[in-house]
């Protein structure tokens, strides 16, 4: 019984888990319109949509008795794929005819006109089958404009790649901010999980004054929000960068100019950050891993001669691994994640953007197109979905070390 | 299900095979002026302006690199506001930053971070812009000792006095275009009665949600009551709580707060957001008739603009009351150039800025209005605007968006924050009181 409970409760929040993904990568591989229009849960199975069609084009002047065409292939005509196909419901019929109760007067009316039924079009009568083809017939020759006219369809499922495609390969943007966001994600992640091997180390098992005070100092540092941060931060960079800038001149005998300049925003700037705000969590959680490896190992080997740096290298680290890949896990989502620290801090160029900031940006410019926003967001994900599978063995065993004594 | 993957194949091919072919931006009616040689100079420029627009002006900077063989490097983004600060009090100031609103650059003069353009250039501006000397005293702030410079080089105009519709729909109704206030309700409750909707009105515009709404009340100021007293209400000498301003909040309400005038009700105005709002004027079935915003928003259109040039779309100037004689006022407003770290490419830079060529280059492009009075007309890319420009000297008053010439705290924040709670059901009085109460504690 309680077995089967927890499956439900299992499957209620894989199904709340992954509801919103489907409805992005659904929502990615339709069109513009139909995105725009109707509910990701209606892209599989035929949906009736509003679609405004012309009847002729505007360059089409010659005088005509009868016109006839097809509503799809007009549809079509304007889009070079997602191609409406399917079954045309109803037609809506705008305009103004006299009024029965006000002599005189005209009243607007309404209605939607079914397959068959003839309809009044600028004077000609206007009648359209289901599969699309109309027929536009005047008493006489006329040289009528187009008409835009509302058509409902009963739409067949359609999905296509187009929306990857030209956020691929319209522009460099989304190829330049993956690349970007590997520049930042990698050194920030490495960095301070060897910074924070060694601390860990040293705070387990080496033995000096004021230990316990100190480890208790970086531990409060995790509660230092980053973002009170962001103005001292960018003023210490910022005279690191023009001394850098000093010294460059110095030492390259380039003259002060904007050629040897170093910028004080830049992807190292991100290491630096990264690094120092990733460094208590990583500590704390690898000091408590190290610190719950068997003693007598480490007294052995102590006997067996081996100095400190021998210990780390050949027993705590190959026994810390899944320790370091679920911090490294940590890291990196939250790195490649991480929107607010690289807009203030992390290079501005246009072609250096990481992910966060190109989508943010896309939100500005693409507010309006969906399809073309979640198709990036799709690419953002598959990043850390790779890593998150590719290491979560050693994620699930690094959870679960700090529990089991003595493994 | 049908896989395009032949098509977008065909996609592909054409994206990595076609050229750039802007190139001709350049290629102006008035020619660039010398402007001097700054070979591998680097000018930075901040701002706010993204999407088409960057594009946009990308490509009008790239004729001044083309000039002086300067580099210009230029980042865009939403936070503007947030992220220039910290780069102006952390010592990390790009050369130029874009102000889309004075009372931030104003704030920054103080903090003297700012570089004054000079007198030369207010003079420039006086003598060359229409309304020149409105346009000079909009970028003129005080620094820390209170002393008055010109620093906010007025470029990019907008125009907002405008009323967007779909001509094939008011044919299909039969409605003629208003030429007064009462003529446009009128209209309105006639397409009420006719069971369309008449608005589409959408505040939702991420941390600056409201500013939709900021705009429709300066608009009706300038209808219900005198410039004088516009004039007198920007500088909070007519307190925000006053009869006047109430007015002009009520008549906002009569549009906005009606359920029958706005689509998808007036609860949907502050989540509604400002780009999506004139869609509705070309979706099937139409779900609205009539949209007032500004000249640049049909690249927020469903075909970015293009419904201007293929009669899917036009607007109509937002007209005055023919009972109050108030002239044809008009509302408008300007992004603030800024010099933050002077350098000889940014002054030849702003000298740029100043050749009727630069302005044309935009013009070109699109979704750009100026007043400079030597750029000419014919430049402009389409018809739709070159009527907005001509709107822009036809006006008997000008008067710039209020909003943006109140302090930050308020025109940037309790305006905007107040008109949305307005929208979400807040009465005039109480919002008129809180804006007014924001004021008073900054006073």
């Amino acid at each position: 019984m309680t077995r089967t409970l927890k499956h439900v409760v299992l499957l209620l929040i894989v199904v709340i888990w992954v509801v919103p993904f489907i409805a992005l990568v659904t929502t990615s591989l339709r069109s513009e319109t139909a995105s725009k229009t109707s509910g990701f849960w209606t892209a599989f199975t035929p949906t009736e949509l509003g679609h405004r069609f012309g009847t002729h084009s505007r360059d089409e002047t010659e005088p005509f008795v009868s016109m006839s065409g097809n509503i799809f292939d007009r549809l079509n005509a304007e889009r070079d794929s997602f191609d409406v196909t399917g079954e045309v419901k109803s037609i809506l019929f705008k305009g103004r005819v006299p009024d029965p109760d006000n002599e005189g007067n005209t009243k607007l009316i309404r209605k939607l006109i079914f397959a068959g039924e003839p309809m009044d079009v600028r004077g000609g009568e206007f009648v359209f089958a289901s599969n699309g083809d109309f027929i536009w017939t005047f008493a006489e020759a006329t040289a009528a404009k187009p008409k835009n006219l509302d058509a409902f369809i009963n739409q067949d499922p359609v999905f296509g790649t187009d929306a990857y495609v030209e956020v691929l390969f319209e522009n460099k943007n989304v190829p330049n901010a993956l690349i970007s966001s590997f520049i930042v994600t990698i050194p920030a992640t490495i960095i301070p999980i060897t910074i924070a091997a060694f601390a860990a180390y040293a705070f387990a098992w080496m033995r000096f004054p004021g230990r316990d005070w100190l480890f208790v100092v970086v531990v409060s540092l995790m509660v230092v929000p980053t973002q009170l941060a962001f103005l001292p931060v960018l003023q210490g960079f910022s005279g690191i960068a023009s001394w850098a800038t000093s010294l460059n001149a110095w030492m390259t005998d380039c003259e002060l100019t904007q050629t040897c300049k170093v910028a004080s925003k830049s992807f190292a700037s991100l290491w630096v950050t990264h690094t120092a705000f990733g460094l208590p969590l990583a500590i704390y959680l690898l000091r408590n891993y190290i610190v719950g490896l068997p003693k007598e190992l480490l007294e052995s080997a102590r006997i067996d001669g081996a100095s400190h740096l021998q210990i780390f290298t050949r027993l705590i680290i190959p026994l810390s691994v899944p320790a370091l890949a679920s911090f490294s896990i940590f890291q990196f989502l939250w790195v490649w994640n991480d929107l607010i620290v690289a807009l203030y801090i992390g290079p501005a160029d246009s072609a250096d953007l990481v992910f966060p900031i190109r989508l943010q940006k896309q939100l500005g410019t693409f507010k309006d197109q969906l399809h073309l926003l979640n198709a990036s967001a799709v690419i953002s994900m598959i990043i850390p979905v790779i890593v998150f599978l590719s290491m979560q063995r050693y994620f699930i065993r690094g959870l679960l070390a700090g529990s089991v004594k003595g493994g | 299900m049908k896989l395009t993957i032949g098509k977008a194949a065909g996609v592909l091919a054409a994206a990595l095979f076609a050229g750039p072919t802007l190139a001709d931006v350049c290629e102006t009616p008035s020619t660039l002026g010398d402007l001097g040689n700054f070979e591998g100079e680097v000018i930075t420029i901040m701002g706010s302006i993204e999407g088409t627009d960057e594009e946009m002006l990308t490509n009008t900077v790239s004729c001044f690199e083309q000039a002086t063989g300067a580099v210009v490097k230029y980042s865009g983004s939403r936070d503007f506001a947030a992220l220039i600060v910290a780069d102006l009090r952390s010592n990390n100031a790009p050369n130029i930053a874009i102000f889309p609103q004075p009372g931030l650059a104003g704030d920054m003069a103080k903090e003297g971070h700012l570089v004054p353009l000079g007198q030369e250039s207010a003079d420039w501006m006086a003598e060359n812009y229409g309304a020149g000397p409105s346009w000079v005293a909009l970028g003129t702030y005080a620094d820390a000792e209170g002393k008055e410079d010109f620093y906010g080089f007025a470029f990019k105009m907008d125009l907002k006095s405008l009323v967007w519709y779909s001509p094939e729909q008011f044919e299909d109704n039969g409605y003629d275009i208003p030429t007064t206030m009462e003529e446009l309700i009128a209209l309105s409750d006639q397409m009420v009665g006719d069971g369309n909707t008449p608005w589409c009105i959408g505040v939702e515009s991420g941390n600056a949600t409201g500013w939709t709404a900021t705009d429709w009340m300066e608009d009706l100021m300038l209808r219900t009551t005198s410039p004088e007293n516009y004039d007198r209400w920007v500088s909070n000498d007519l307190p925000f709580n006053s009869p006047e301003v109430l007015k002009a909040m009520e008549v906002y309400g009569q549009f906005s707060r009606n359920d029958d005038y706005v689509a998808g009700g007036s609860s949907s105005v502050a989540t509604t957001f400002f780009g999506d709002a004139p869609k509705g004027l070309f979706s099937s079935p139409a779900s609205c008739m009539m949209h007032r915003q500004a000249s640049f928003i049909p690249a927020f259109f469903p075909k970015k603009g293009e419904e201007l040039t293929n009669g899917e779309a036009d607007f109509f100037y937002f007209p005055p009351y023919a009972s109050a004689d108030l002239g044809n006022p008009v509302l408008g407003a300007g992004t603030l150039w800024t010099m933050t770290k002077d350098s000889p490419a940014t002054r030849a830079f702003f000298e740029f800025m100043k050749e009727a060529s630069a302005h044309e280059a935009w013009m070109q492009q699109g979704t750009f209005l100026t007043a400079h009075k030597g750029a000419d007309l014919g430049a402009y890319a389409t018809p739709t605007l070159r009527k907005q420009g001509e709107i822009l000297s036809n006006a008997t008053t000008f008067r710039f968006d209020a909003s943006d010439l109140m302090p930050g705290a308020i025109g940037a924040g309790a305006f905007w924050s107040e008109m949305t709670a307005f929208a979400n059901g807040q009465d005039a009085q109480t919002t008129a009181d809180n804006i007014q109460a924001a004021w008073d504690a900054i006073k």
